[in-house]
């Protein structure tokens, strides 16, 4: 039966790629396979540098094997979360399931396996390049690649049994407003798990080098409990001679087969009832505060789009995501020891660039989430704009403030935090806050014009969205922006320091690399929103 | 008001629409009907401004649709055939959001909401979010949003779709009434017998091409009526 259910699913994906798709799609691929190799190159030296630490160098690739898959754990089972109560209780196929003489039992594989591919695919396409920088980096067989694989697949359906089986719970527990407060809770459940988790596992001495590699070693990953550990100890043992024990395989295959059944007993308990209780009922929404404002033409879509937001769980569900992302980014830059890092050249320098990088990383992601999303978000209701006296230009503006602005606020006020928590002030600061408001501006830009280019106004969830291939070029995109502005601006301090302000060639060098920053910011802007205005106007596939 | 000047468009080498030429003059209603997938609505997609002609040309009032796009539907109202709405807004918010988009002063179009949620029905519900309404209730609440800028012209495609006799009625009543103020009415159908007694004229479409127009009393005088022309022009009468 899940395969006669899955017949539709794969029936559209077939009918979906044609050799023209696939043409339109080949720049896509390549900015793809270009991330891959600078993946792939970057763990290789990062893992080869770690391996040569003298004493420590095995001790730590192995530690930073499982903080992967520690890590991964917790994006996993939030993602799975998500993805799972969208794809069992908000999916657009479900009313046509129920009606027809399907058993609960095979909606709920059905689900089962949309969920897992849904959560997992990115993570699944990700990680090759770090499993691969391994295995060549300790010369290991073909069997590693096999072991890899099919661990990874087990330790994935792990994370998704976990995930399933807690959203069918949540969904059960919050009666009221049904799925918004189930996230809502959600939220506050991995806000509280990831801070107690986090501050109970770091030693709070970092002030010293030691303290430093103490408190990484100690980081406990290794609690045989956890499935991270389960899928280190399968397979870090595969990389060097001394083979592997098919223990930890097992462990990892005995339990995704646990938690997978787990999550359908659970469904088959509260599937029923759940669906029941999120149907619309006409209940009513009170005007509020707001309720006499009568918005401008020009504020009238920006004003939508904040109220659809607000109530519009499947969006701001994703907020928990990017939080959690940025708590983590926080707390770890938080836990950097300045004072033993002190002694080091330009090390106040070097912190502002990194923190900037990174930065860069959590502005390209948000952007994906929040701004290139912004279009599709119209819907088939895209219509409306579309015949109503609403130029284009105007409407593709308001979509860029929307994201804008609080994008914008969001990294100020978090590269400001993260500066004063390395003790950054001053020039430095100015001018790191200068540089993010910049990118803000061309990635939002870049954002909202992608978003335009390519929009998916027929999706089931609005996350998905992001997680299209337009949507990950995208992001991919965004970040190479942030890294060459970054890039000109370091080069620009180097000749500085390097040459001095009174050298001709490097007052050359620094106009030539003003304008080249100048250049590629505006062109992220410009460019696509001009043609992502152009082709809303053209678009056809709407309603 | 409307006017259709030799347009076609195709979609991947297949004509939808083919030299399509037609006047509907001011205060007419215009009915256009065929078979399924006989071309009406992307005719009527073309006259919104949805899709772009490959050929011809369309004028609403004095404005071309392609050309001067903004101010041709500033004067045009547009029922579509699929209710697709902006489901997390209430009706009021919604028809807030389309009296800003069209500029509507706020008072005028706080007083000009009421009529339109009185008239069709949907007062007591307009604090409810479009996700919970039937496909009757976005119907009427489609209809709202169409005419709260009183326009002059109004495109309607199915226009009693998923509405109940009352609803029907009603509805019957405001295209009449609307025709008898100076709105020109242009609407695709599959019920003929609304066509039939709604419209001033009808035109037949089939694989694109408009095959015959009649009038009220032509209709009238036909045996069959609209049904039997519809039979004998769409090749119905062989099944």
């Amino acid at each position: 039966m899940l395969a006669l259910l899955l017949k539709p699913k794969l029936l559209s994906l077939k009918n979906s790629i044609s050799t023209k798709v696939v043409l339109r799609r080949l720049p896509f691929m390549a900015i793809g396979v270009g991330f891959w190799v600078l993946f792939y190159i970057g763990t290789y030296k990062v893992l080869m540098y770690v391996r040569g630490i003298e004493f420590f160098g095995e001790i730590l690739s192995r530690k930073l094997f499982s903080m992967t898959f520690f890590s991964l754990l917790g994006f996993l089972i939030m993602s799975s979360i998500i993805t799972a109560i969208s794809s069992f209780y908000l999916s657009k196929d479900i009313p046509l399931l129920l009606s027809k003489p399907v058993e609960i039992r095979d909606i709920l594989r059905l689900k089962t396996f949309e969920a897992f591919i849904n959560s997992s695919w990115m993570v699944l396409s990700f990680m090759p390049p770090v499993f691969i920088a391994y295995g060549i980096s300790y010369g290991a067989s073909a069997g590693y690649y096999l072991l890899v694989l099919g661990c990874f697949l087990l330790f994935s359906l792990i994370t998704a049994g976990l995930g399933i089986t807690t959203a069918h719970i949540l969904t059960r527990l919050f009666p009221a407003k049904r799925a918004r407060n189930a996230l809502l809770g959600i939220g506050v459940m991995l806000f509280l798990m990831l801070y107690f988790l986090v501050k109970g596992l770091i030693p709070q001495d970092i002030s010293t080098p030691e303290g430093f590699i103490n408190s990484i070693m100690s980081f406990k990953t290794e609690s045989p409990m956890l499935p991270s550990y389960w899928i280190t100890e399968a397979v870090f043992p595969a990389l060097g001679k001394s083979g592997f024990s098919i223990f930890y395989p097992i462990i990892l295959l005995s339990n995704a087969l646990f938690f997978i059944l787990l999550s359908e007993i659970t469904g088959l308990r509260f599937y029923r009832m759940n669906m029941e209780r999120i149907q619309p009922s006409g209940e009513r929404v009170k005007r509020g505060i707001l309720g006499g404002y009568y918005p401008e033409m020009n504020t009238a879509m920006f004003y939508k789009d904040i109220k659809t937001f607000f109530r519009d769980t499947g969006q701001w569900s994703q907020v928990f995501i990017i939080g959690a992302l940025i708590m983590i980014y926080v707390y770890n830059f938080k836990s950097i020891p300045t004072n033993a890092l002190s002694g080091f050249p330009l090390i106040r320098e070097i912190m502002v660039l990194v923190n900037l990088v990174l930065s860069g990383l959590v502005l390209s992601a948000v952007s994906a989430r929040f701004i290139y999303a912004s279009v599709s978000l119209e819907g088939q209701a895209f219509w409306i704009i579309r015949t109503s006296p609403v130029d284009m230009k105007r409407f593709i503006r308001s979509k860029f403030l929307y994201g804008f602005i609080p994008v914008t606020a969001l990294m100020l006020v978090l590269v400001s935090l993260t500066n004063l928590a390395v003790d950054i002030r001053g020039i430095m600061m100015y001018l790191s806050l200068g540089t993010v408001l910049m990118l803000c501006i061309s990635v939002s830009g870049l954002g909202t014009g992608f978003g335009a280019i390519y929009p998916k106004f027929k999706y089931e969830n609005i996350a998905s969205v992001s997680m299209s291939l337009g949507g990950m070029a995208f992001m991919l995109i965004a970040f190479s922006v942030v890294i060459a502005t970054l890039f000109l601006e370091a080069w620009i301090f180097y000749v500085y320091k390097m040459k001095g302000a009174g050298d001709l060639s490097g007052k050359i060098q620094i106009a030539a690399c003003v304008f080249l920053i100048f250049l590629i910011n505006a062109a992220s802007f410009y460019i696509p929103m001009g043609i992502g205005k152009k082709k809303l106007q053209e678009q056809i596939e709407i309603i | 008001m409307i006017i259709l000047d030799n347009i076609s468009k195709s979609f991947n080498a297949t004509h939808a629409v083919k030299n399509i030429s037609l006047t509907v003059n001011t205060g007419e209603i215009f009915g256009i009907v065929g078979p399924n997938g006989a071309g009406k609505t992307t005719t009527i997609r073309m006259m919104t401004g949805l899709l772009t002609p490959d050929e011809g040309k369309i004028i609403i009032g004095k404005y071309d649709i392609v050309k001067e796009s903004i101010k041709a539907k500033s004067i045009l109202g547009y029922v579509p055939d699929k209710a697709f709405l902006y489901e997390k807004l209430t009706a009021r918010e919604f028809l807030i959001f389309i009296s800003s988009i069209y500029s509507i002063p706020r008072n005028e179009a706080l007083s000009r909401m009421d009529e339109m949620l009185e008239l069709f029905g949907i007062k007591d519900i307009e604090d409810e979010l479009i996700e919970s309404f039937s496909q009757g209730m976005r119907q009427r609440l489609l209809f709202a949003s169409a005419l709260i800028h009183r326009p002059e012209a109004l495109l309607i495609d199915e226009p009693f779709m998923g509405l109940d006799p009352f609803g029907i009625r009603m509805l019957k009543d405001v295209i009449k009434d609307l025709s008898s103020k100076g709105v020109t009415i242009f609407l695709a159908t599959h019920s003929l017998h609304f066509a039939e007694e709604l419209c001033h004229r009808v035109g037949f479409i089939n694989k694109g091409s408009v095959i015959s127009i009649k009038t009220k009393e032509e209709i009238k005088g036909m045996e069959g009526g609209l049904e039997g022309l519809f039979m004998e022009i769409g090749g119905g009468n062989k099944f």
